[in-house]
């Protein structure tokens, strides 16, 4: 899960709450799912949160969480933005897989202090979770002051008061503010949206070079991912693309996603006026990541302009704080909740949450509240979303449990008291019960046992197989438990003997069933002592099939485990579920034993009744 | 006539004369005295000797006595002194004769009080005379000092004068002595012989009723044996049982089914997006080998991906993620056990269900994952959801608060939580029942209507999970997993661990 470093300080200036120590801010946190997990070396908060309000991911948003939290907010906030001055061409070169491009400037934002460090983490935590590792959503933020526009006008002609979206007051009531094409604009905006333009377009990886970030060479876009450490981190993304992902301005190539940005526009503390660009594999998830920045950079002072995203077929003007709705019933929070409130205390708990409301009443049918959800939010998909923001508005600690008046019969599975009941009997025999790893590898499971996969013999079926194992040790799953009874009296030379082990686990093969895999429990048992033979794996077996009452046959059979003429089948109620015998010596020696083994192993299912 | 050893020692050795004390008759046999007065309590329930009981006085000097017979008594110095003054002849000043005689504190009153009282002169106003007549050689007092320091008896009255200055302690205890009957004597003149001391109880002796005539030889009960080797339920096994009791107990129902299965049903049934980091090879053990189920349920199938594509509800949202057959299709090892809550809501596993119902299992997952001190592969997951008409947050949080307290953890705390499956979402956190800390208990909530629409289900279903190892190493103290899960164990760190119940 995310961590995320936020500065007390900067949380209490955010906040205006100068007077919360350290330690009430904790508990406020923890009351927003923020957990405290340590301090940083420069004496900052480590807050580890689920990945549901990627909004929090910075301390403008930890912030803006408490102030409502706090009751110094309430109700949506959308930020006011200024017409288009800038467009991003979409050429049709771009590559088909990274099509879509979105972004926003943003002026007047002061960035010293800790700003910068705090959009720079901002951006990697949002790269690392909704940008999928940058795969689905990549960030680039510029000095726009360093970006030539083809057809730039001088600073001065730039439109200065904000336009004004249609409704004014977007904190006290619902907007109705859905289009966000460029028709809805008028005429003026679209000319200025037209005077500066820089285009998203593919290049040839060998072709156009630039300065990256932290080099001071210029090198084409392929060398960059051979011979720059983020090129060479993020090169994957890349590998089955034709023509890579650029944006260009008129001075050249400036910046590479998802890889990295030119060192020309790079931001710096005193950079007061940005360009944020995202590039990605879907529209929404780059709008919504776009839309968490420019909060974040509203917080810092900064004033959100518009930018038109010229697609071939389609003109867009983002960044997009169209605001989502959803109904939610009275009923609903009451009942999910288990409390009973009134529509004043839901319509508070709502505006709390950050969240515009309007209640319906219906009468009979109760009430309804219409819930608007501010354009950074990315976890609400259906009304229990907004249930659970109420619920964590009122304070979920503040519930009192409540065992559930519910009535219902358990019980355990007949596998489950068998297997219980086996291995009360192996124990009550002297046998230390073991509760081994199902993963193995081959080399435990079938050489080291003188066994090979396929053979028909127990053990011998194919294994279910890992596709990509992080550790040699484990990398399919056993087909029988014996060798793990083994590894582990190898692992215990030095321990006293007798160690007669017992196993009543799990063992799987490959077979033609729906998953291909075919899982069993299984019950292997082993003598291990100085003078341990085969009658001694054959009481035991004796024992089970009396204590069990199924009728216990051992014909003569060969295992490569076991010794030849000292190996029979375990044959119970007629079918063949097993092995028992002498284990091999030449397995013992391999397995650095010193003291002979007789074992057994059966499906444990021949038991049942 | 036959007689145990220690028994035909002890009437060898008394006397039919004279009593003798059982301390003496311990010293002439050689035996422990509470063998010797076992062995006389049985002759003399033979009829073989008289046992008889005296009360002895044992007399001890203190500290203050010891340094008397030393120093000689302060009366008997004091009268020394005076005689060297002239206070035979004339009254002398006290005070010169107290430093005279080298007395001071408590002892000066000791010495003034006992002068009198013994006739060894006067005191009056401070002058101090002496009797010329009076003989502290045969001071009494004096004597018996020496002879309690040598063992003789005294006379009681002086006995009592020491007693009371707190110069002698007298201890009284019972005395048992032993003297032969006439039968004891008849016995001996006809002749006894002692029985054979027996190591071991046999089945013979018990069948011939020899084992009444046998001495059984002594053993050292407090020397340790050797332990045997004896099987022991596996920890982390009896820690399972343990909880299968608990929830068994609850109400819950147990659930099974199989660790290798689909992605559908691991992540997709899950409303986990396809595209979700955790279902990354990187987090979970897909297997490539097989690496596609033949079928998934038809219908269930399209009302899944409907739900991650459309969302659910009037005015739901699905995710932005990309959503194929193709990756549902795919076989992993189970993640979590949730995938069993899921076919058993849908039906799958054992038909329809009606609430209310409780389910649960404690059962292995897998993780791809580097096996550490606290992470392991694979591990238990105990899993457990509550289906029924109308379920509130209050319901969760009082059924987990039951579950742990069965375990010790009490005053849990619910921490809002994401998951993609549920909503509202909790991590559940407890104090250490050892340590005070607080720490993560498991992960809880209820599930979105994206999970349970898709499988039929109209009520509501509150579900938690928590890794087994987890609460053992919490109710345990242990601080390496590996040392109790899989091959790596050590067999006599099994044998030695405390037994869970």
């Amino acid at each position: 899960m995310p961590v995320v470093d936020v500065d007390p300080d900067e949380l209490r200036e955010l906040t205006g709450h100068e007077e919360k120590s350290d330690d009430e801010l904790k508990d406020d946190l923890f009351g927003l799912g923020l957990e405290f997990e340590g301090m940083s070396e420069d004496g900052e908060f480590q807050l580890e949160f689920a990945p549901d309000r990627l909004d929090r991911l910075s301390v403008e948003g930890v912030a803006r969480s408490l102030r409502y939290q706090y009751g110094d907010a309430s109700g949506i906030y959308v930020p006011d933005t200024n017409d288009a001055e800038w467009t991003i061409e979409v050429d049709e070169s771009v590559p088909d897989e990274r099509p879509y491009v979105t972004g926003a400037i943003v002026r007047g934002v002061d960035l010293s202090g800790g700003a910068l460090e705090s959009l720079i983490q901002l951006q990697e935590k949002l790269h690392a979770t909704m940008g999928r590792k940058r795969a689905k959503g990549a960030i680039g933020i510029h000095d726009l002051t360093m970006i030539k526009g083809r057809s730039a006008r001088s600073a001065d002609e730039r439109v200065s008061s904000p336009k004004r979206r249609p409704a004014d007051d977007r904190a006290a009531e619902p907007r109705d503010d859905g289009g966000t094409a460029t028709e809805s604009h008028d005429p003026d905006a679209t000319d200025a949206a037209a005077s500066n333009s820089i285009t998203y377009r593919g290049v040839d990886p060998n072709g156009d070079t630039f300065v990256p970030l932290d080099d001071d060479a210029e090198r084409t876009p392929a060398a960059v991912l051979t011979e720059h450490p983020t090129g060479e981190q993020y090169a994957d993304l890349l590998t089955d693309y034709e023509r890579y992902p650029a944006i260009y301005d008129d001075l050249g190539l400036f910046s590479f996603p998802p890889v990295i940005n030119g060192r020309r526009t790079e931001v710096t503390e005193d950079s007061r006026d940005l360009l944020v660009e995202l590039t990605g594999t879907d529209q929404w998830t780059i709008d919504r990541m776009c839309n968490i920045i420019c909060y974040a950079l509203d917080a810092r002072g900064g004033t959100i302009e518009d930018v038109t995203v010229s697609y071939l077929d389609l003109d867009v003007e983002k960044p997009d704080f169209e605001t989502d709705e959803k109904v939610v019933t009275h009923e609903r929070i009451e009942s999910t909740l288990g409390i009973d409130l009134t529509e004043d205390d839901v319509l508070d708990l709502l505006g709390r949450a950050g969240l515009g409301a309007e209640s319906e009443d219906w009468g009979e049918q109760g009430t309804d509240y219409v819930v608007e959800i501010p354009p950074y939010r990315t976890d609400v998909l259906h009304p229990v979303d907004v249930v659970d923001d109420v619920g964590r508005a009122y304070g979920f600690n503040d519930l009192v449990p409540r065992y559930p008046d519910v009535s219902t019969v358990g019980g355990r599975t007949e596998r489950s008291r068998l297997e219980r009941a086996v291995r009360e009997t192996l124990v009550g025999l002297g046998h230390q019960d073991l509760l081994n790893f199902h993963l193995t590898n081959e080399a435990e499971n079938y050489d080291r046992m003188g066994l090979s996969a396929g053979s028909d013999v127990v053990g011998g079926g194919e294994p279910a197989t890992i596709a990509e194992p992080y550790s040699e040790d484990y990398t399919i799953v056993r087909t029988w438990a014996l060798p793990s009874l083994v590894a582990l009296l190898e692992n215990n030379t030095h321990r006293a003997y007798p160690q007669d082990v017992a196993e009543v686990g799990f063992a799987a093969e490959r077979d033609d069933s729906n998953t291909g895999v075919a899982e069993r429990r299984t019950v292997a048992g082993a003598v291990v002592r100085h003078d341990a033979s085969y009658e001694d794996a054959k009481a035991r077996l004796q024992v089970i099939a009396r204590d069990f009452d199924v009728d216990l046959e051992t014909p003569a059979t060969t295992h490569p485990s076991f010794i030849d003429g000292r190996t029979a089948s375990v044959v119970i109620d007629g079918e063949t579920v097993g092995v028992v015998g002498e284990v091999h010596p030449e397995v013992l020696v391999e397995h650095d034993l010193e003291v002979p083994v007789a074992a057994f192993e059966f499906r444990l299912d021949a038991l049942a009744d | 006539m036959e007689l145990p050893q220690r028994e035909l020692a002890v009437l060898e050795a008394a006397s039919a004369d004279e009593p003798t004390p059982i301390a003496a008759l311990a010293s002439a046999t050689g035996q422990k005295p509470e063998t010797v007065t076992g062995a006389a309590f049985d002759l003399e329930e033979r009829g073989l000797v008289a046992v008889t009981e005296d009360t002895v006085a044992d007399v001890e000097l203190t500290d203050e006595g010891e340094r008397y017979r030393a120093d000689g008594l302060p009366e008997v110095r004091l009268y020394a002194a005076a005689l060297d003054a002239g206070a035979d002849e004339a009254p002398v000043s006290m005070g010169a004769v107290l430093g005279a005689a080298d007395l001071e504190g408590p002892e000066v009153d000791i010495a003034l009080s006992n002068y009198a009282r013994k006739g060894y002169g006067e005191i009056a106003s401070g002058d101090l005379s002496a009797d010329p007549t009076a003989d502290p050689e045969s001071d009494a007092e004096a004597a018996a000092l020496d002879r309690i320091a040598d063992g003789d008896p005294i006379d009681d009255d002086v006995r009592e004068t020491l007693e009371r200055r707190d110069l002698v302690v007298v201890n009284e205890r019972t005395v048992r002595s032993v003297a032969l009957t006439d039968d004891g004597v008849d016995a001996l003149m006809a002749g006894v012989e002692a029985t054979e001391a027996v190591g071991q109880l046999t089945p013979e002796m018990l069948a011939s009723g020899e084992w009444a005539d046998v001495e059984f030889a002594d053993y050292n009960v407090e020397a340790d044996a050797e332990t045997p080797s004896s099987g022991k339920t596996h920890v982390l096994r009896a820690t399972a049982e343990r909880v299968k009791d608990v929830l068994v107990g609850m109400g819950f129902e147990e659930m099974e089914g199989p660790h290798a299965d689909s992605e559908f049903w691991i992540n997709d049934a899950l409303f986990m997006p396809q595209d979700h980091p955790a279902r990354t090879h990187w987090d979970q053990f897909a297997l490539s080998e097989p690496s596609e189920v033949d079928d998934l349920p038809a219908d269930l199938l399209e009302r899944v991906e409907s739900a991650h594509r459309e969302g659910v509800g009037r005015d739901g949202d699905g995710y932005h993620s990309p959503w194929t057959e193709e990756m549902a299709r795919g076989v992993d090892l189970r993640g979590h056990t949730t995938s069993l809550s899921m076919r058993y809501l849908s039906g799958e596993a054992v038909g329809d269900l009606e609430p209310p119902q409780r389910y649960f299992s404690v059962e292995k997952v897998y993780r791809n994952d580097t096996l550490d001190a606290t992470h392991l592969l694979e591990f238990f997951q105990i899993e457990g959801w509550v289906m029924a008409e109308d379920l509130s947050v209050r319901d969760l949080m009082g059924t987990f608060t039951e579950f742990y307290s069965q375990f010790g953890i009490e005053d849990v705390r619910f921490k809002p939580h994401y998951n993609p499956y549920t909503e509202p979402s909790f991590e559940l956190f407890g104090t250490h029942p050892r340590t005070g800390e607080v720490i993560e208990i498991g992960n809880s909530g209820l599930f979105r209507p994206e999970v349970l629409e898709p499988l039929g289900v109209d009520c509501d279903v509150m579900a938690w999970g928590l890794a087994l190892e987890r609460l053992l190493m919490l109710t345990h103290g242990f601080e390496d997993i590996r040392d109790v899960h899989g091959t790596l164990a050590d067999i006599d760190f099994l044998r030695d661990t405390e037994v869970v119940y």
